[in-house]
């Protein structure tokens, strides 16, 4: 009786053993949207790219112009996540959900940005790309909303602003030349079907091991 | 007979010993010429290094060329992956279970990107009618620590491939003019679109791992280029993946060039008497400085090779130049400390009156 009890209770922890050691690994880097990536956003409502260009509104700010696109291969979609202005965000780190980011457009420099202005379709809050060489203000700051800790690459997210409380959102009005068919972007102060966001193609940075430290004997 | 066995015996141990070192399979640590204890990072610098200077297209004369890339690449495969290299070192190249999964060209690309290795020559010199994709550049930012030592970042790239569909698309679509008879003498000259027929594709997204290195040394602005890991064009070659290093500010050392500078506050007191610090340095080693003369504020003292490794020749290293300033007693002295002073230090008083701006 002894015997197997003992047997019993070794099967046991073994078997508790192999459990806990498959949870293990689960939490990869690979699978995170990390800091200092760059990202294309697909909005998932309408399947367009989060965009930008050097064209400017015509109305509003005169700001330059973010638009969602439906072509897949174009390197004016790319954004790079980077932190709150003044407080970088560690080469590689997964970003956590509710964390503050910039959102930068790589060609142009400019950060995802918001405002009190009216979109020139359908009159929500405008939404443009600001500031240089990725300085800009305090209204290029967005909380990223997901469930979960981290933002994952294939999970579907929402953008809040940080300032004027909007989300990120596309509700489908297209601009005429000379941006024909893209789509107009702006902040909507509701979450709705219309604010979900997922990563899609990019250029996914791991994080890195410091360099050596050795200390001279 | 005795020394004739002996010689037996030392020839067939000998036979053996050669027979043995034959079938033991390679040396990797040898091909890529690190020690038994190298770590990953090592490796895959040996690794980075080796393969620019032993890739085939480089060079064309040497018939064993092919033979010594494959060499590398097997040498890579084994030593950066923990299990394969445990197995490696204790039972030799023949102990590895499987052969070889991916081909060299997969580790190779994960270095330098796909598309045919261009050594030197431009890509623009190719068919300049080959439409190209965009490019894509990452500013990368790096730490002063990671210049001084040197680092890889493993990246995941996430992008679209052309695969095979069924049925035809148009592409190569360009504007042609086409010239059409409306009646006797009477032509008309219209702009209409003309596209080949072309087998379809679809796009779908593929990911790989990119290993980008930090060589040390490396200068702000510098770029590290994967050839075609850039954006698809549908009817031509993708564009390239260029990181743009960003060396980000130091709090404690500051960059120019190869030298590097700090600043030490140090008391009246260890100005006076003088003093001795160790200052920690980017990898850990400590600095140490002794100083039994007087300091005077904004002296300098020079450390050759205490800088950063130069780029192009990383065993010359630049300076640490270290600015000290001298912080003054915060509280006000009585009477008694000032006459200690006074006959302690015996310098008499000098109140010399001259112009210090000189016009700046």
């Amino acid at each position: 009786m002894e015997i197997i009890h003992a047997v019993h209770v070794f099967v046991k922890s073994l078997l508790f053993l192999l459990l806990w050691s498959n949870c293990e690994g689960r939490e990869s880097e690979h699978n995170h949207v990390t800091c200092g990536s760059l990202v294309k956003l697909l909005n998932t409502r309408h399947n367009v790219r989060l965009h930008s260009h050097d064209v400017k509104y015509g109305s509003g700010s005169g700001q330059q112009s973010v638009t969602g696109v439906e072509n897949a291969d174009d390197a004016n979609s790319y954004w790079q996540i980077r932190g709150k202005p003044n407080r970088p965000c560690q080469r590689g780190a997964a970003i956590k959900c509710g964390q503050a980011i910039r959102i930068t457009h790589m060609k142009t420099g400019r950060n995802l940005h918001t405002h009190h202005f009216s979109s020139p379709l359908s009159n929500n809050q405008e939404v443009s790309a600001f500031g240089e060489n990725g300085e800009g203000d305090d209204l290029d700051v967005w909380t990223v909303q997901c469930e979960g800790i981290h933002w994952e690459r294939d999970e579907d997210v929402r953008f809040k602003h940080v300032g004027t409380d909007v989300f990120l959102s596309i509700t489908g009005e297209q601009y005429g030349h000379p941006i024909r068919s893209q789509r107009e972007v702006h902040g909507m102060s509701t979450p709705n079907q219309h604010n979900w966001w997922r990563s899609m193609e990019g250029v996914f940075l791991q994080p890195s091991q410091v360099p050596l430290r050795h200390d001279e004997l | 007979m005795a020394t004739k066995g002996m010689t037996l015996c030392n020839v067939c141990c000998l036979l053996l010993y050669v027979i043995a070192a034959v079938l033991a399979g390679r040396d990797f640590y040898q091909i890529l010429g690190v020690s038994k204890s190298a770590s990953i990072r090592d490796i895959k610098k040996a690794y980075r290094k080796l393969a620019l200077q032993l890739h085939p297209d480089r060079n064309p004369d040497d018939p064993k060329a092919q033979d010594k890339f494959a060499d590398l690449g097997a040498a890579y495969e084994v030593l950066s992956d923990e299990e394969k290299r445990k197995q490696y070192d204790t039972y030799g190249e023949d102990g590895l279970k499987e052969g070889h999964h991916g081909s060299h060209n997969d580790i190779f690309s994960s270095f330098f990107g796909d598309f045919g290795f261009m050594f030197g020559g431009n890509r623009q010199q190719q068919d300049r009618n080959i439409p190209r994709g965009n490019d894509i550049t990452l500013d990368l930012e790096v730490t002063l620590e990671e210049v001084y030592s040197g680092n890889f970042v493993e990246v995941v790239r996430v992008k679209p491939v052309a695969k095979e569909a069924p049925g035809k698309r148009k592409c190569n679509c360009r504007q042609e003019m086409r010239t059409t008879q409306l009646g006797p003498g009477r032509f008309q000259m219209t702009q209409e679109m003309v596209c080949d027929e072309c087998p379809n594709v679809k796009l779908v997204n593929e990911e790989r791992t990119l290993e980008v290195e930090i060589e040390q040394g490396v200068r702000d602005e510098m770029e590290y280029p994967f050839i075609g890991e850039g954006e698809p064009h549908i009817d031509g070659e993708p564009g390239d993946l260029r990181f743009r290093i960003k060396v980000l500010k130091h709090p404690l050392f500051e960059r120019r060039g190869d030298d590097l500078y700090t600043n030490v506050t140090i008391s009246l007191v260890e100005a006076l008497i003088g003093f001795e610090m160790d200052i920690t340095h980017l990898d850990g080693h400590k600095v140490h400085i002794v100083r039994d003369k007087i300091t005077k504020p904004g002296a300098r003292m020079w450390k050759k090779g205490e800088g950063l490794p130069n780029f192009d020749n990383i065993n010359i290293r630049g300076s640490l130049i270290i600015t000290f300033d001298v912080e003054f007693p915060q509280t006000q002295l009585d009477e008694q400390q000032k006459e200690g002073i006074q006959s302690l230090l015996k310098q008499s008083s000098v109140q010399k009156i001259y112009n210090g701006l000189q016009g700046y």
